[in-house]
């Protein structure tokens, strides 16, 4: 890691706590809607199932959507081009905008993860650190993916239509909702290529069935195989996107 | 200044065309600017200056031709001895001013921490923002910004800066200012290219092209320009309005 990546990273870090805004996207609003998911669950057995889907899928909305935003802001103040005419290559662009916000994704995790056991009093199993490892990786997948989908838009607005095309769909066929053993054959080959899928799959068989990493190896491969090719693809697009 | 080891001329743009899509911008365009001076970079909106700017610094890729900046292709390698103002202020918005230009001497390698703050100080009180150093980005006034946006350019005291429109929106003492400090900058052997569409700064630069459409319809210091009319009392803008009229392409004066 470059000494310019960690300070891109840590000017990332300097950005939101400067500005109350993301601060209250980062954690005030995913309180609210794990409370409301907490009210509305009429029985604590659902919860109990429901609740590790929702903390993966609330983890990956905000992650794409803060890191998406703030990219494509960075775009559009012009300050990307100033980095881009600058030594920095693009690896350390993209991997700071990963570490910086990684970092929001780790507080969120455990703010929302925390909130969902003490106050909603969600019963698990499993290995505390072993569920919030899991969590983070979804969270470096909500990056990467929120940094690749920003240099694809060319504005806001393409950003925001981003989630009915991105986000939505997956939060259907990740096992949210039903199990993706009983869909149509069709959709169950859709959601298998989805990163959701696994990080939904993962995370029930972590803290529902008390399993470690270990055993789930292949949800932590695919979600980092994600990761890694995002980041890639990001860096190499990333050229193009300031013409 | 950073040593850029290279004698010869600051910027050579051989037969390089580039387009938008369809929309051609410049077409087997060609310019050589020598280091050590200031060159204006003239004409309307749409010229293609900042077009020209961006291959230069290697933001944009040409079609065709070929690009030599400080001798070398533009790339990352070279990218510490080039500064670049963008036309638009280029700031993050949430930072303070201080925390912008600290980051940007961090990016170009000011790794001496004394060193780094010692500069630091030194371009905010240049630009005269030294006392608004701890204002976010956003709550500066145009000019402000403006200033901001020179200090994160020139932070590293680079030997070649290119400066797109860095005077438009500044009031006319300011404007004074900052070419009181490009002067500076230039005897101290820095090479500056500047664009604008206003004459008022024409009148300050060693050397300079007039651009329209994407070409360089004349080209040469202000007073071998404004004599090229033929007329005793010619200003700037006859000259510019002469060369359009009688279009030469690629007329050069010298
Ligand atoms: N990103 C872009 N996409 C498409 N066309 C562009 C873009 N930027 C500039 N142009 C067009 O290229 C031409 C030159 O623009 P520009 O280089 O910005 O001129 P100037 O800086 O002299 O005003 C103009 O006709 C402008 O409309
Ligand atoms: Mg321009």
């Amino acid at each position: 890691m470059s000494s310019s990546t960690l300070t891109i990273a840590s000017r990332i870090i300097n950005q939101l706590i400067r500005d109350r805004r993301t601060i209250i996207l980062i954690v005030v609003v995913p309180l609210v809607i794990a409370s409301l998911v907490g009210v509305s669950v009429p029985d604590k057995s659902i919860l109990d199932y429901t609740a590790p889907a929702i903390l993966a899928v609330l983890i990956l909305f905000f992650g794409f959507l803060l890191t998406g935003i703030s990219f494509l802001r960075e775009r559009s103040q012009g300050t990307l081009e100033r980095l881009m005419a600058s030594p920095v290559s693009r690896l350390d662009i993209v991997g700071g905008y990963l570490l910086g916000f990684l970092l929001f994704a780790v507080l969120q995790t455990m703010v929302l993860f925390f909130y969902f056991i003490y106050v909603l009093n969600v019963s698990f199993y499993g290995d505390l650190w072993q569920i919030l490892v899991f969590q983070v990786l979804i969270g470096i997948g909500a990056v990467c993916m929120g940094t690749f989908f920003s240099v694809l838009a060319k504005n806001e607005f393409q950003m925001v239509q981003f989630i009915p095309m991105i986000i939505v769909p997956q939060m259907f066929l990740c096992g949210l909702l039903w199990p993706v053993s009983q869909m149509p054959e069709y959709l169950q080959w859709l959601a298998n290529v989805l990163p959701m899928t696994y990080g939904v799959e993962g995370i029930r068989a972590l803290m529902l069935q008390g399993q470690n990493l270990l055993d789930i190896g292949k949800d932590v491969g695919v979600l980092a195989a994600y990761a890694v090719g995002l980041l890639i693809l990001t860096a190499l697009t990333l050229r193009r996107s300031t013409g | 200044m950073p040593e850029s080891n290279f004698s010869g001329p600051a910027v050579e743009v051989n037969k390089v065309s580039f387009a938008y899509g369809r929309q051609k911008v410049l077409d087997e365009f060609s310019l050589e600017i020598p280091g050590g001076i200031s060159f204006g970079l003239l004409g309307p909106n749409g010229a293609g200056k900042t077009t020209l700017i961006r291959l230069l610094v290697g933001l944009l890729k040409a079609r065709a031709g070929t690009i030599l900046t400080l001798g070398r292709k533009p790339s990352p390698r070279i990218a510490h001895l080039i500064g670049y103002m963008p036309q638009l202020p280029s700031l993050y918005a949430e930072l303070s001013v201080i925390q912008n230009v600290e980051f940007f001497a961090r990016i170009y390698q000011l790794t001496d921490k004394t060193e780094r703050r010692r500069r630091v100080e030194e371009v905010i009180k240049l630009v005269d923002l030294w006392e608004h150093r701890r204002k976010s980005a956003m709550n500066l006034s145009g000019g402000m910004k403006q200033r901001a946006s020179l200090a994160c350019a020139i932070v590293h005291n680079p030997p070649l800066l290119f400066l797109d429109e860095p005077t438009v929106g500044l009031d006319p003492e300011l404007r004074v200012t900052f070419w009181e400090y490009f002067t500076a900058l230039t005897r101290q052997g820095a090479t500056l290219i500047i664009s604008s569409h206003t004459m008022d700064d024409a009148a300050h630069c060693d050397r300079l092209a007039f651009m329209r459409d994407g070409r360089v319809i004349a080209l040469g210091s202000p007073d071998e320009l404004r004599q090229a009319t033929g007329q005793a009392k010619a200003t700037l803008e006859d000259a510019f309005l002469y060369f359009i009229k009688h279009g030469g392409v690629n007329k050069n004066v010298q």
